[in-house]
């Protein structure tokens, strides 16, 4: 046994916990905040940006529950996830929610989870419920939680890209978009939101894909920080989305029969953003940069700054505008701001409402009257659309080959006949855009069932 | 907010008379090891000391002095008190004061949110008093030994059966003081926290359910409907305008079941469903599937169609049905007038069929998801019957833990229980599932065989194994130790009440609280006994 009194004991005890400290403190000290400051681990996460700070918004209640919980954060959020499935199978909604939020508080750094939670709430949980309100509630629960994730991981890219995925894709492009579209703009929950947008994830009240394009873009800019990487994409595809938004809404205008100077510009600016943003971006290939977008001078500068020949340049330029369909993209948006296209569009839109209204053909009077457009039945408006349409595709034969252009041709020619078939007249021998009719009968059983989706509800 | 579980009242004859012929054998093997044991150790004298002992043991547990069991349960509550027990509500304290926190989301459904709060409230209450329950029941005893203050005790004229009985009743009385203030604190809480909104829905709802059967599209009976894939086989679903029902009858239907209907302001019978929905198409994507209800007389076969309505899934979708029934007769082709009791009810039985609208859709129903509907009990009815739940599993924890801790050490006793709870929390369905054959996996032996032999549960048996007698009667002999164990551990889920407090509903007796309150004075009675006799027997300074 020690032959020391306590009180030299006790000198002992303290002299220990005084060297002791010296490289606890040289090794644990917190940073100030200036860069460099701090003991040897303060720099060290500084310098690999591993701080709670430096990864998004610290949540005081996260980082006390991690702390609480000393090394049983595994056990504790293997048992909620575990928890949470079966409340998902049981139904229990209230539950579903709740336990998310808890697994969050665990794991608020897990990209995967933020991912496999956001989807599940707008996606899985959304589907389960009848009712078309309540199934955009949950599809903006899951967009809201993307949302939080991105406040929570300001680093991560993909949390960006999903946010814009439910708010473009899910709320424009899926069975219940007629619906969707219109709650985003106008909240079925009008006792909350007095009838307009629910300001957490649409504040200025605007269309779903413009939300959509501001979270790509968001997306994009965190993306090209140093250091950071997403892991979804393509890098060339992951980047053209915020311009593909504005496809998105373009189009969605004109399928609602928007066909006015909105709709205009929206096209004219899914040019802009495709050829003049997305497409003078650089990207790196095997041969060096490319630009998607370019002239010659550019191929040769390019050519000359990677040491490589033109034809190189030309040839992996060309692979890569194949891997976005970027001539299809332009094409598209050059055809679309043209006034002819907007009249196709409008004219074949035109005949597709009065063929719901059964008002197939102007009637005699009208014609021997020389009543103008506002006497049109479906059918001269669908003539109109399809021979527009036809001059359309004559002029930018590219989008013969796209499956869009095919459709809504199809799908006009098909109502055309619809019309002579209810009125029991012979179809004519021929008849506009007859060779893209002829050409895709293949997919003739396809367009019927657009055509019957269009006027079922 | 749905009910997403079925329980059946149980037969309390049939519990007593099982719960006699255990407890029963269980006596009967003790006092045969008793016996022998003591022939061993006293030789000729032997047995006549084993009846000594014997009646002096029903001595002691009969005759227990109230005032002396009082005394013991005092001194054990101010010791719990000493030994800071009530520092439990240092972390209640801080668990509420930001339980807000975590919980609020102004974003969530206000009726969602409800039933989160509740609970979050009564899994805390839980919690919070387990540990506490445990540690106390598990180390009071062992550590009197330890200090010697027992020896000190039984010198006293006190019998041991009331030192264990007052030691049960002082940490009962201890937990009970806890549960008390948390249980109020938390009801209030829950007051507080409840958006405005909802408040109205703190209601405890009263079901009256009947016996639910199926017709299929046929129009033939059928034990149940369609199983549309949902992962959880729960509901049945019927198609939509075909002659698929769902039949549930109900009984002791009189004019007591009737409501005043807010609308109307007369007295109407209030049906509620939850029924579910499924589109095997995407149907009107902007409206709801609808459903409709035909009442119709058991005995004279009478029916009476009533209107369609909108089903609103995971909501409350409530039918007045108003006394007067005015229907059209299909078959006069007339506007007829039936009443509600007269015509339809006969001996307190009224038939209610639900069929489904829509064509190619497809309507979700179990027995409980449509009931005739009591007048609402206040909220606190639930919560407290709730509440309830958590002390009786306090109660019974204590007792396990007392009695345990008369035969061994506060840790080892500590262990035990633990264990205890965990298997009779988490694994009695599991065991249930392998005992019924629903899960498979065959016997211990087989199962091990079968994994060594990268043979899944699927897997046809194989000869060799349907044929060792060996192995197979290993196998029946270790299921036959889980049915054992099965029957022993209590089902410490049956404490839980909160599903039906936080689905809005009242907390049923004979279905919930009777049942839980049996199993606790089940456990109550032999432990009494055990932990008097191992005090008695035990060396005390064998610590």
């Amino acid at each position: 046994m020690s032959q020391l009194d306590s009180k030299s004991r006790k000198l002992v005890y303290f002299a220990g916990i005084v060297v002791l400290s010296i490289p606890i403190i040289f090794l644990g000290m917190p940073s100030r905040g200036a860069e460099g400051s701090g003991g040897k681990l303060a720099q060290l996460r500084g310098e690999y940006d591993l701080g709670e700070a430096t990864l998004g918004k610290v949540d005081p209640s996260s980082a006390t529950m991690n702390l609480v919980l000393l090394g049983f954060r595994g056990v504790a959020s293997s048992m909620l996830w575990k928890q949470r499935i079966e409340q998902q199978e049981n139904k229990d909604w209230a539950g579903v929610k709740a336990t998310t939020e808890s697994i969050i508080l665990l794991q608020p750094h897990f990209l995967e989870v933020w991912r496999f939670q956001g989807w599940n709430l707008a996606f899985n949980v959304s589907a389960e419920w009848d009712d078309v309100r309540d199934r955009y509630y949950w599809v903006k629960e899951g967009a809201k939680f993307y949302q939080e994730g991105t406040v929570r991981n300001s680093k991560f890219p993909e949390l960006y890209w999903d946010t814009a995925r439910v708010i473009g894709s899910k709320v424009g492009n899926s069975d219940e978009k007629r619906y969707f579209r219109k709650y985003f703009l106008n909240d079925p929950d009008e006792e909350t939101f007095g009838g307009g947008a629910d300001p957490d994830i649409n504040p200025n009240g605007i269309d779903n894909y413009l939300v959509a394009q501001d979270w790509y873009q968001q997306a994009n800019d965190v993306e090209i920080m140093p250091g950071i990487d997403q892991h979804i994409l393509m890098r060339m595809i992951f980047r053209s989305y915020p311009a593909r938004s504005q496809f998105d809404y373009a189009k969605a205008l004109q399928d609602e029969g928007l066909f006015n100077e909105e709709g205009h510009a929206a096209w004219e600016k899914a040019y802009d953003m495709w050829t003049t943003k997305f497409g003078r971006e650089v990207f790196i290939t095997p041969a060096g940069g490319v630009r998607l977008e370019f002239t010659d001078k550019d191929l040769e500068e390019l050519a000359a700054e990677d040491g490589v020949t033109v034809e190189e340049k030309q040839y992996w330029t060309d692979k890569y505008q194949k891997n976005v369909n970027y001539r299809y993209w332009r094409t598209l948006a050059s055809a679309e701001s043209e006034e002819a296209a907007r009249d196709a569009h409008r004219n074949i839109y035109d005949g597709k409402q009065l063929y719901r209204k059964q008002k197939f053909q102007q009637s005699e009077k009208d014609k021997e009257q020389g009543g103008g457009t506002e006497t049109w039945g479906a059918m001269e408006y669908f003539d109109q659309g399809m021979k527009q349409l036809e001059t359309l595709l004559r002029d930018y034969p590219d989008l013969k080959n796209e499956m869009a252009a095919v459709e809504e041709a199809m799908l006009a020619v098909m109502y055309w006949r619809n019309i002579y078939e209810l009125r029991g007249e012979a179809i004519p021998q021929t008849f506009p855009l007859q060779d893209i009719w002829e050409a895709n009968q293949g997919m003739v059983p396809e367009i019927q069932l657009q055509f019957q989706r269009e006027n079922t509800y | 907010m749905n009910l997403n579980f079925d329980k059946q009242p149980i037969d309390i004859l049939q519990a007593l008379a099982n719960w006699g012929l255990i407890f029963g054998v269980l006596v009967c093997i003790g006092l045969a090891i008793a016996l022998i044991m003591s022939v061993a150790n006293n030789k000729k004298k032997g047995v006549s000391r084993f009846f000594e002992n014997l009646g002096e043991g029903l001595r002691d547990l009969f005759g227990m002095s109230l005032k002396r069991l009082g005394a013991i349960a005092n001194l054990t509550l101010k010791e719990a008190i000493r030994r800071k027990a009530l520092l439990v509500f240092v972390v209640f304290a801080v668990l509420f004061m930001f339980g807000g926190w975590f919980l609020s989301d102004t974003n969530n459904r206000a009726e969602l949110q409800l039933s989160v709060y509740v609970s979050f409230v009564l899994t805390a209450i839980g919690w919070l008093i387990f540990p506490v329950a445990l540690i106390l029941a598990c180390w009071g005893i062992p550590e009197d030994i330890r200090l010697r203050s027992l020896h000190t005790v039984v010198t006293k004229p006190v019998k041991r059966s009331e030192i264990v009985l007052g030691r049960i009743l002082g940490f009962i009385g201890v937990g009970t003081i806890v549960v008390g203030i948390m249980s109020v604190l938390g009801y209030v809480w829950i007051l507080r926290q409840v958006p405005e909104e909802v408040q109205s829905r703190l209601v405890a709802r009263v079901p009256v359910y009947g016996s639910l059967n199926f017709r299929d599209r046929e129009g033939e009976d059928s034990e149940a409907g369609v199983n549309t894939g949902d992962i959880n086989p729960y509901r049945s679903y019927i198609e939509g305008a075909s002659k698929a029902r769902a039949k549930w009858t109900f009984d002791g239907v009189s004019p007591g079941v009737l409501q005043t209907d807010p609308e109307t302001g007369e007295a109407a019978l209030l049906v509620e469903n939850s029924f579910q929905a499924f589109r095997t198409h995407k149907g009107v994507i902007d409206e709801v599937l609808h459903g409709q209800y035909t009442l119709v007389n058991p005995e004279t076969d009478l029916r009476v169609q009533l209107p369609q309505f909108p089903i609103y899934e995971f909501r409350q979708n409530l039918a007045w049905i108003p006394r007067e029934l005015i229907y059209y007769n299909e078959e006069t082709k007339e506007t007829e007038t039936k009443d509600l009791f007269d015509d339809m009810v006969s001996d307190g039985k009224l038939i209610v069929e639900a069929r489904c609208v829509d064509v190619g859709q497809f309507l979700g129903m179990a027995r409980p998801d449509l009931f005739l509907r009591l007048p609402d009990r206040p909220f606190a009815s639930s919560f407290f019957k709730s509440v309830f739940g958590i002390w009786l599993m306090m109660v019974l924890i204590v007792v396990l833990g007392v009695t345990a801790s008369t035969f061994v050490k506060g840790p080892v006793a500590t262990i035990l229980l633990f264990t205890l709870i965990l298997v009779g929390t988490g694994f009695n369905q599991f065991m249930d599932d392998i005992l019924s054959g629903e899960v498979r996996g065959a016997g211990l032996v087989e199962s091990g065989i079968r994994i060594l032999n990268h043979g899944n549960p699927i897997v046809e048996k194989p000869e060799s194994l349907e044929e060792s007698a060996a192995v197979q009667g290993v196998d029946q002999a270790f299921t036959g130790m889980l049915w054992g164990v099965s029957h022993i551990i209590p089902n410490f889920n049956m404490f839980s009440f909160k599903a039906y407090t936080a689905s809005g509903f009242d907390v049923p007796m004979k279905v919930a609280v009777l049942p839980a309150l049996l199993m606790v004075i089940g456990f109550f009675i032999p432990c009494l006994m055990l932990g008097y006799f191992s005090l008695k027997l035990r060396e005390l300074e064998a610590k």
